[in-house]
């Protein structure tokens, strides 16, 4: 029995390691680009500019592309010394967008390979719109967090609110401005209790235990790559996992564009051989579609198009989190020495439960204090000269920081892929995407929220910063659970293809606010797990 | 010449010594490899951001001082962030910033008693910055304002400009302005080894095609434009800059003789019979073209031993009035014939005075003023005005008189 899995993100790697457990041949196909070695294993990011030959192209790009310029919003920006991320001129491209900025990857490991590492479970409220329950679920995140090492602490304030999730690792240590946010939660939790805001430490998917080779060393590093793998990659532990089966064979250099399909089964595949730059097509038997929701729903409407041209050929759903940042500047901070070696991603986490009829219930934050950036989008968005910027900038860079929350997402009409009608060698896919005003209006709100706890944490909020939509990067629903001929059944079956499988978040019909890579693996594990093969 | 002639978009870039003014303002230590850098990252700014207009434009003309960097930060963090200073102090520090060196020197800062003191001398020193800044912004306004009547305008944001002789001299500073001022360009140079070199120094985002057209040879330029596939009625405006001077030769050296007539004066006029020829309905619907023809004051008056050069610009100058009179009598408002007779400006070879500063103008301004001058439909630019009258006035004075100048002005050339 040949058995296709399609991409080689979180998803598709635990896809298949699943499978391989069940005592079946995987053929795991990808593109495969590999990123090159990040350099200087356990030298710290402000060390790193005077041990690169040439610290500017490595932080701002060789022609200085990474440089974010004064009109932009953005604080910070994907290295350009990362190359994980396709370009929206790729070659490969299929997206054509339309008020929704696509990122995708063709990188061995996927989007993983940005991971902000934030290791949470969908609990039963999260999943109230799906077909699954959470006891369903939870074998498969039982599985998951024995794959993927969780650091965390086992019983704090946050704990009663996180079921399903199983930290194995120590917590990751927190720098004194974490340490100081955290006292004054302690003493002031009472009034946050209000607000129904709780603090307490990250649970990320990072090696900690310093008897590890690979444990975090603290290199403040993490958004440039981790170079010694602490955070987890499929492409690093679990695909080496894969390997280890005589069974597994990783297929590099092959984007697949369609599926082709005869009385109700997928039969052949068809795909662009990168190497040769030709369309090819093989027969199988079975195919786990695993190439992050975006693509999967391109692949699936191509299929679409071909099997049932009666059929509207635009998916079902398209969602993404909306990323909302309030920076805040901590007050006992300022003056203080900054943190001269620490974990770069954020150590605290954040729930804001809410008690009204909003879903979800839990609104995830990240509270990040500032240690290993590029500063200078910072120093001129302060509002003064550039002269009295800079030196105000690194006397309260102590205390600046950013509370970031992922606002849900739900299937809306209207908000979705469809096939376009231009030439080309494959049919290009337009996501079209608009926010509602019910998601507005929760944004305000809890923005507001968010405002008053982080006064009440003797910190001062300044202004907000909106990400634009897409730049979640959680994308999902594209192939949503649920009835009719464009969506799955709850064990990820195709409900047009009897052995097609949706093994990734196009899957998932409702976006909660929690980071969804955890949920991303359990959902492969749980579609591997009860596929018919 | 000058460090800042061989800026390619000085309305972005900076020469070294405003680099010094910039890091004395930040309180920074300048630093060689970062200028270079930086120069490079500013000559792709006219590509990825959009020109300033205006009174914005009128400040990024400005020279950077220390204390003018001092006004214009505080003005533009407030009110304009998209002005160029801004993309240049943020690449500033964003530069230092990724060097070692730099980034202990920016990142030092006062702890413990000594950060409310420090405090307190900062708000001094803005509270100071911004009641300096207010007053001579008010005073630049009323300059600005004062100058508005006289002030060129030239828009060529999504416009298509040809220029003929782009690698050097004139040619370039036209190409380089038309650049920064959002136009596209198609420059024509004479062999491939200079469209290669000219192709390295400018940035590759920049939106120019580079044609290599020997005008010496009779319809080279037509068939260039035809190869590349550009069409008469994508053009905006057409410059004829290109030209050749055989120094030294005499008007009787036939071959020479022709060479330049055929560079200056026969490629133009092959080039006119392409533009206006047969208009398609596409090309009658087409915006106005402004076919400019780079003659010279020299046109005036004889010269001995130039190779003919005043000779065929004469020709040039005067066909270029015909085709006017011809276009004018068949009612052809499509095409406007501007007429350029540049007469001194200033090299970058000779010391900067203020007199010199004031008597000639740069090759960037005058660019400037045969751009805006063809958008605006004049029949003639001659810059400097002061020189057009000089000349006049030489020749009224008789053949012999300018005899002796000529004379005496080339023997001064020669021992210089």
């Amino acid at each position: 029995m040949r058995i296709v899995v399609v991409g080689a993100g979180v998803s598709g790697a635990h896809a298949a390691l699943t499978i391989l457990e069940r005592g079946h041949d995987v053929e795991l196909w990808d593109v495969g680009r590999e990123e090159a070695k990040f350099p200087d294993e356990g030298v710290s990011f402000h060390d790193l500019k005077s041990r690169l030959a040439d610290p500017t192209a490595y932080f701002l790009g060789t022609d200085l592309d990474g440089l974010i310029p004064p009109t932009s919003n953005e604080l910070l920006r994907y290295p350009p010394s990362r190359q994980f991320l396709a370009s929206p001129e790729d070659p490969l491209g299929s997206f054509i967008s339309d008020g929704f900025s696509a990122h995708g990857s063709f990188a061995k490991g996927g989007l993983a390979n940005g991971w902000g590492a934030n290791a949470l479970a969908f609990d039963e409220n999260d999943l109230s719109g799906w077909p699954v329950s959470f006891s369903e679920m939870e074998a498969a995140y039982k599985t998951i967090y024995k794959r993927i090492l969780v650091a965390g602490p086992l019983d704090d304030d946050l704990t009663p609110l996180l079921p399903g999730v199983h930290p194995s690792q120590p917590p990751i240590r927190l720098t004194a401005a974490d340490e100081r946010l955290l006292q004054t939660y302690q003493r002031r939790k009472r009034k946050l209790a209000k607000l129904g805001v709780t603090i307490g430490a990250a649970r990320l998917a990072v090696a900690s235990d310093p008897s590890r080779r690979d444990a975090c060393d603290y290199c403040d590093r993490c958004l440039w790559g981790c170079p010694k793998a602490s955070i987890y990659n499929p492409r690093v532990s679990t695909l080496k996992e894969c390997e280890a089966y005589r069974g597994f064979h990783y297929v590099r250099g092959r984007l697949v564009l369609s599926l082709l399909s005869s009385a109700g089964r997928i039969t052949r595949i068809r795909y662009l051989d990168t190497a040769t730059d030709e369309i090819r097509e093989e027969a199988c038997d079975a195919v786990f579609l695993a190439a992050g929701a975006l693509q999967t729903g391109a692949i699936f409407l191509r299929t679409l198009k071909a099997a049932r041209p009666d059929v509207s050929a635009h998916t079902e759903g398209l969602m993404d989190t909306a990323v909302v940042r309030v920076p805040f500047v901590q007050l006992r901070g300022i003056g203080q020495p900054p943190a001269t070696r620490s974990f770069q991603f954020n150590r605290l986490i954040v729930a804001m439960i809410t008690e009204t009829a909003l879903w979800p219930r839990y609104l995830h934050g990240e509270l990040l204090h500032l240690t290993g950036l590029l500063y200078y989008p910072l120093i001129e968005r302060l509002p003064f000269d550039s002269r009295l910027s800079r030196k105000l900038f690194f006397v309260v860079r102590s205390a600046l920081g950013a509370a970031t929350f992922f606002f849900p997402d739900r299937i809306t009409s209207g908000n979705h892929q469809a096939i376009t009608d231009g030439s080309g060698r494959w049919e290009k896919i337009q996501l079209r995407y608009r926010e509602s005003e019910d998601k507005e209006q929760y944004i305000r709100q809890s923005v507001s929220k968010a405002r008053s706890a982080l006064r009440r944490l003797a910190c001062v909020p300044r202004g907000v910063v909106r990400s634009p939509p897409g730049a979640g990067i959680h994308y999902a629903g594209t192939v949503p659970m649920g009835d009719g001929p464009k969506r799955c059944d709850a064990t990820g079956r195709s409900n047009l293809f009897s052995n097609l499988y949706i093994a990734d978040g196009a899957a998932f019909p409702s976006l909660p606010s929690k980071s969804i890579t955890m949920s991303l693996a359990a959902h492969a594990t749980r579609v591997a797990r009860s596929a018919e093969l | 010449m000058s460090e800042e002639a061989q800026l390619l978009f000085p309305l972005w870039q900076i020469d070294r010594q405003e680099y010094r003014a910039v890091c004395a303002h930040l309180g920074i230590t300048p630093k060689a490899q970062i200028y270079d850098r930086l120069c490079g990252y500013l000559a792709s700014a006219p590509f990825r951001f959009p020109p300033p207009t205006g009174f914005p434009l009128f400040l990024a003309r400005l020279r950077l001082t220390r204390f003018r960097v001092a006004r214009l930060d505080m003005f533009t963090k407030l009110f304009l962030h998209n002005h160029p200073i801004r993309h240049v102090l943020n690449g500033v520090i964003a530069l230092h910033e990724c060097n070692a060196e730099g980034f202990r020197e920016m990142s030092a800062a006062p702890t413990g008693w000594a950060v409310p003191l420090s405090l307190l001398g900062w708000a001094a020193g803005y509270a100071w910055r911004l009641a300096v800044t207010v007053p001579w912004l008010g005073w630049r306004l009323l300059g600005y304002a004062a100058g508005a009547p006289f002030r060129s305008k030239g828009e060529l944001t999504a416009k298509r400009i040809l220029v003929t002789g782009v690698n050097r001299g004139l040619g370039m500073d036209l190409m380089l302005h038309c650049l920064e001022q959002g136009g596209e360009v198609v420059g024509t140079v004479r062999n491939a080894q200079a469209r290669d070199e000219l192709k390295a120094r400018l940035p590759a985002q920049a939106p120019t095609t580079l044609l290599v057209a020997d005008m010496s040879r009779p319809g080279a330029l037509v068939e260039a434009l035809e190869t590349a596939q550009i069409r008469a009625e994508s053009l905006a405006i057409a410059i004829l800059n290109a030209g050749v001077k055989y120094e030294g030769e005499s008007v009787l050296s036939l071959a020479n003789l022709r060479d330049t007539f055929q560079v200056n004066c026969f490629s133009a006029a092959e080039f006119a019979a392409w533009l206006c020829a047969r208009p398609t309905p596409e090309a009658r619907a087409a915006d106005r073209v402004a076919l400019v023809l780079v003659s010279s004051m020299g046109r005036w008056h004889g010269m001995h031993f130039g190779g003919g050069y005043n000779a065929s610009k004469a020709a040039l100058s005067i066909w270029g009035e015909s085709l006017d009179m011809e276009l004018r009598q068949s009612s052809n408002r499509r095409f406007t014939v501007t007429i350029v007779e540049p007469g001194i400006f200033e090299s970058g070879m000779s010391r900067q005075t203020p007199l010199t500063r004031f008597l000639f103008a740069s090759r960037r301004d005058v660019a400037q003023r045969i751009v805006s001058g063809a958008l605006a439909g004049e029949r003639a630019i001659r810059p400097p005005v002061w020189f057009a009258l000089l000349t006049w006035a030489v020749c009224l004075a008789g053949r012999d008189f300018r005899y002796r100048l000529f004379a005496r002005a080339k023997q001064n050339a020669e021992r210089r």
